[in-house]
């Protein structure tokens, strides 16, 4: 069917409009990616095929992609990537806890009676570290605890919109200015954060070294160390009644064994020293996991169940749940390691300097730049979406705020969980460049270089742009894997 | 109803004005970029604009002027110093005329000819290599041609607070030392300088030199012909097995985690140069431009000592060479400042700033650099970095068959990686030298043309380890790497006239 000219004029003008943006689209980004997916498969090398030297570009197949495989650091850089994102559950949590707050804060009394009494709390502690560490030395501590508590206060007074903002400010705040904010914070000499520890490290040296170390160095561990099997054991008893009511399938359960093989094995290594034997911990964790979750869903369910029901969400509960007993185990790690640690006094780490602290550092910096960010925004904005008549509800059948979240706030959240999932994965996979750029050079010996900061070394300070772009696919197919598994097996539904 | 075209609406209106305001916005960029306003030619130099170099363009600028130049305007450019932005900018054919190609920077910027041959242009000018130290040659001469001029010439040596040394009432070392003394005087220093009530801690040096203490024992980065990484050699692993004894348990040196913790707040040399002033380290490890950082503080007595050796005494130099862009618009105009900086005006300046040695060698015999003018606390160092550049100078070991960029990162990781405790000594260096190795032989299947030449080395190397083996004279245009040929001289192996090359024993 032929247009009439007043509607080519109309196309015409609708495309004159939108030329800017397709024309921008196509130049740098649609271009960009093509060229880049061949670039993979060339020798390109920004030193040999250049405005001034005309070696010819070889066409090598995937010579870049089988020498990234056998590429020593490639592993190590994937590791570090994997590592730091073990800090996503706790993001989105925070998010979660966040945005419940906020959409909390100004609602009621009982919000700003709640943010006085945490100000007082926070302030409080703040005295107490002032006094025990030595007030004199410690006044931007005094200063940090006395802008927190006005934070919370002036955030509650004045009906949680400076209280949002604040949050969400390290979203919207330039990233290095965030970065040099945060390397000043973890100077080991001069940082605020080890301003803090050296003293409180200082007075756990004398007490371990008085007779406190069998307290902290065999008492403590041995009650975090049960809490790590009580914690497994309840996780068993979770996945067995999941299993049982068909919410989860077989291959699911191979998620929920991970999760716990996982900080077993990192556990034992702390705790013994010993990789080969953490390796075998961690076998032995995955095969009384696999075992004991080795249960039939009940008949009602039977046929409803495939292998991969429910994967998505207990991949998530799997990184929770390491995220949680490492940490747990990790502290129990450090209690017996103590006294022999506290026999020449203890120091504050140097958390960018050292190879141990630096990817954590990373971590913690990532969580605090995750809380307040758009994840906490998109939570916001599905609490308001939820029914309030699921609440009224709720509360005249006598559910209590554990459950109230449990059955209606979680689940009602399952679509902006999952998306806020996805792409957590993604920038996650993708991260990590600017903080290595900004803060370590990607050091102490790689711990922090990202995969993405490997393609910038590659690409710009070594010149392989072939390689380069090869290990930028290989990230992308990463990508894609993972969120191709998020979109199979997560649960974007509401459960109603 | 239908759509007209001519009727105007908002939308378009916007448009319009939009559009309009694009265009007059590129016409006024365009007609403030600099070359418009100027009515000179104008250079560009990438190069941090501190008060040094203001001081080296008014110098061009009045050179010029003196023998009847052209005038010019030299616009420094602070934004683009970076190595990574160099080679991006060079290699799309908007580099900056004047190329600041020094250390790590040369030899990826010639590899990628970002940098104009001036063999013939600098000879015009009398920028030619035999007018520097012949220590800084292998940095500026690529297969027989060359691609810069210094603009100063860095002699790594430790500087050493004469007032500090004093207070703690240790014995200040002598200028040629040896690594068993520097042992001796750290273990001292530190016993001295660090009481047990003490809280911050007294390092005896800011840096521990491995590339030249690893020469002085024989071992280098790389071997004769440049084709493997000799980091395994036992020498070095030696070597290492010190320095981690030095710096873990002895505290003679900061670890590079402890040196970190020094550098968040600062810029790194800046904050080194305080420290040191301070008292924090005994000697600091750096050039003679670190005056420019110390003049700007309290004077304190100082003086200079090599770096120490294990019976081959060297020092490492770092040429601050300078280029000229193979793309540039005016490239007789931007190798002319190769030929200001062989200028007496020019090497004066340098002896007096402080900004490293000269880049012509008789300017170090001067007054104006030996006993400057208002800073009798430095007289006697200077010698120590001009004598030392001249005489057992060695510059930077670079193989065409690896980037230097990579085998230091590969190095620095392997050593700090010991340094945490997650290698031995001997595991950092074979996982170094391994590391580099591969490296090399990425190069090669990546770079076919590199091959041949590789290949030919390779015989030479052959070639030279069978004369070695039968304690034969080895001669010198065997040998590719500047350090080999140092040491075989040092030692007596090196055949440099014909008589010498008809074989002789050593």
């Amino acid at each position: 069917m032929s247009m009439s000219p007043a509607s080519r004029r109309q196309l015409g003008m609708g495309l004159l409009f939108l030329a800017p943006n397709i024309l921008g689209f196509l130049a740098f980004t649609l271009f960009p990616l093509v060229a880049s997916f061949g670039m993979a498969f060339t020798d390109w090398d920004v030193q040999r095929h250049n405005l001034f030297r005309d070696d010819p570009l070889r066409f090598v197949w995937f010579d870049n992609f089988s020498l990234l495989f056998t590429h020593p650091d490639f592993y190590h850089f994937l590791g570090n990537t994997f590592f730091l994102m073990m800090g996503l559950p706790a993001a989105i949590g925070g998010s979660l806890v966040a945005a419940l707050l906020l959409t909390r804060a100004g609602k009621s009394r009982l919000a700003m009676r709640s943010a006085i009494i945490m100000a007082t709390v926070i302030f409080l502690l703040s005295s107490l570290v002032l006094t025990l560490g030595g007030a004199d030395s410690n006044g931007l501590l005094f200063l940090f605890g006395s802008l927190m508590a006005t934070v919370l206060v002036f955030g509650a007074w004045s009906g949680g919109m400076l209280y949002r903002t604040l949050f969400y400010l390290p979203h919207f705040t330039a990233g290095v200015a965030t970065f040099v904010l945060w390397k000043k914070l973890y100077n080991p000499q001069s940082g605020p954060i080890n301003q803090t520890l050296a003293p409180l490290l200082e007075r756990l040296a004398t007490v371990v070294n008085g007779g406190g170390g069998w307290v902290l160095g065999a008492v403590l561990p041995a009650l975090l160390l049960g809490a790590v099997f009580v914690a497994v054991g309840l996780q068993v008893k979770r996945l067995r009644r999941k299993i049982r009511d068909g919410e989860l399938g077989s291959i699911t359960r191979f998620a929920g064994a991970i999760g716990v093989a996982v900080p077993m094995g990192l556990i034992t290594w702390w705790l013994v020293g010993d990789s080969g034997l953490g390796w075998l911990a961690a076998a032995i964790a995955a095969g009384v996991m696999l075992a004991t979750t080795q249960v039939k869903p009940d008949p009602l369910w039977r046929n409803r169940v495939r292998a991969a029901t429910g994967l998505g969400g207990e991949m998530i509960m799997a990184m929770a749940v390491i995220t949680v007993l490492a940490a747990v185990g990790g502290i129990a790690a450090v209690g017996v390691h103590l006294p022999a640690m506290a026999a020449d006094g203890l120091e504050p780490p140097n958390w960018l300097g050292s190879f141990q602290w630096s990817k954590p550092a990373i971590m913690i910096m990532a969580l605090w730049a995750a809380i307040g960010s758009n994840n906490m925004i998109l939570y916001m904005a599905g609490l308001t979406n939820i029914a309030p008549e699921l609440y009224e509800a709720a509360d005249i059948d006598g559910a209590s705020r554990c459950q109230r979240f449990c059955h209606i706030t979680w689940p009602q959240l399952a679509p902006i969980t999952f998306f806020i999932a996805v792409m957590s994965v993604i920038h996650g996979l993708q991260g990590g460049f600017e903080m290595a750029r900004t803060m370590t050079a990607g050091g102490p010996a790689g711990s922090t270089t990202t995969l993405s900061y490997f393609i910038y070394i590659e690409g710009f300070e070594t010149g392989r742009l072939g390689y380069a772009s090869a290990v930028a696919w290989v990230l992308f197919a990463l990508v894609f894997t993972l969120s191709f598994l998020n979109v199979k097996f997560g649960n974007r539904y509401v459960n109603d | 109803m239908g759509y007209s075209f001519r009727r105007k609406t908002p939308v378009k209106r916007l448009f319009l004005i939009s559009f309009l305001v694009l265009v007059t916005a590129s016409a006024v960029t365009f007609w403030s970029l600099p070359e418009q306003q100027s009515d000179r030619p104008i250079l560009y130099w990438a190069v941090m604009p501190d008060p040094s170099k203001l001081a080296v363009r008014e110098a061009f600028y009045a050179w010029r002027a003196e023998l009847g130049f052209e005038p010019v305007e030299l616009r420094l450019d602070a934004a683009n110093r970076d190595l990574t932005k160099k080679m991006i900018q060079g290699v799309s054919g908007v580099g900056s005329d004047i190329v600041d190609a020094g250390g790590l920077h040369m030899q990826p910027l010639q590899n990628a000819g970002v940098l104009m041959d001036v063999t013939e242009a600098a000879a015009k000018y009398g920028a030619t290599p035999d007018k520097t130290y012949p220590g800084a040659v292998s940095e500026m001469v690529f297969n027989g041609r060359q691609y810069s001029f210094p603009r100063n010439v860095v002699a790594n040596a430790l500087w050493v607070n004469v007032d500090t040394f004093e207070r703690h009432g240790i014995e200040v070392p002598s200028r040629r030392w040896t690594i068993e003394e520097f042992e001796r005087i750290g273990r001292e220093f530190v016993a001295a300088a660090n009481p047990p009530e003490a809280k911050s801690r007294v390092y005896f040096t800011s840096y521990i030199p491995r590339k030249p203490m690893r020469r002085s024992l024989g071992a280098s980065y790389f071997n004769e012909t440049l084709t493997r990484c000799t980091l395994d050699d036992p020498r070095n692993i030696e070597l290492l097995e010190r320095v981690r004894q030095w710096v873990v348990v002895d505290q003679l040196a900061p670890s590079r985690e402890a040196e970190k913790a020094f550098e968040v707040d600062g810029s790194g040399f800046r904050l080194k140069a305080a420290l040191f002033h301070r008292g924090n380290y005994g000697m600091l490890y750096l050039g003679r431009w670190a005056l420019i950082l110390l003049r700007e503080l309290e004077p304190v007595k100082l003086t200079a000592v090599e770096t120490p050796h294990g019976g081959f005494p060297n020092i490492d130099i770092n040429v601050g060479g300078v280029g000229v862009y193979a793309g540039s618009k005016r490239p007789d105009l931007a190798v002319s400042f190769l030929g200001f900086l062989t200028s007496e005006r020019y090497n004066n300046l340098v002896a007096q700033t402080g900004d490293s040695l000269p880049p012509v060698p008789r300017f170090t015999e001067t007054e104006t650099y030996l006993r400057p003018a208002g800073h009798e606390n430095e007289w006697g160092a200077h010698e120590v970095f001009s004598e030392s550049a001249r005489d057992i100078g060695i510059g930077q070991p670079s193989s065409p068959y690896v980037l230097s960029s990579i085998t230091l990162r590969v190095e620095v990781d392997a050593y700090d990686s010991m340094i945490a405790g997650r290698l031995t000594p001997e595991e950092s260096a074979v996982e170094a030298a391994w590391r580099i190795n591969r490296e090399i032989r990425i190069t090669l299947d990546s770079n076919p043309a590199l091959k041949p030449s590789y290949e030919e080395a390779l015989v030479r190397q052959e070639q030279i380890d069978a004369l070695r083996a039968v304690g034969k004279l080895v001669p010198i245009e065997l040998i590719d790497n500047p350090f080999h040929r140092e040491y075989y001289r040092h030692n007596g192996w090196l055949a440099e006239s014909p008589s010498e090359r008809l074989g002789d024993d050593v």
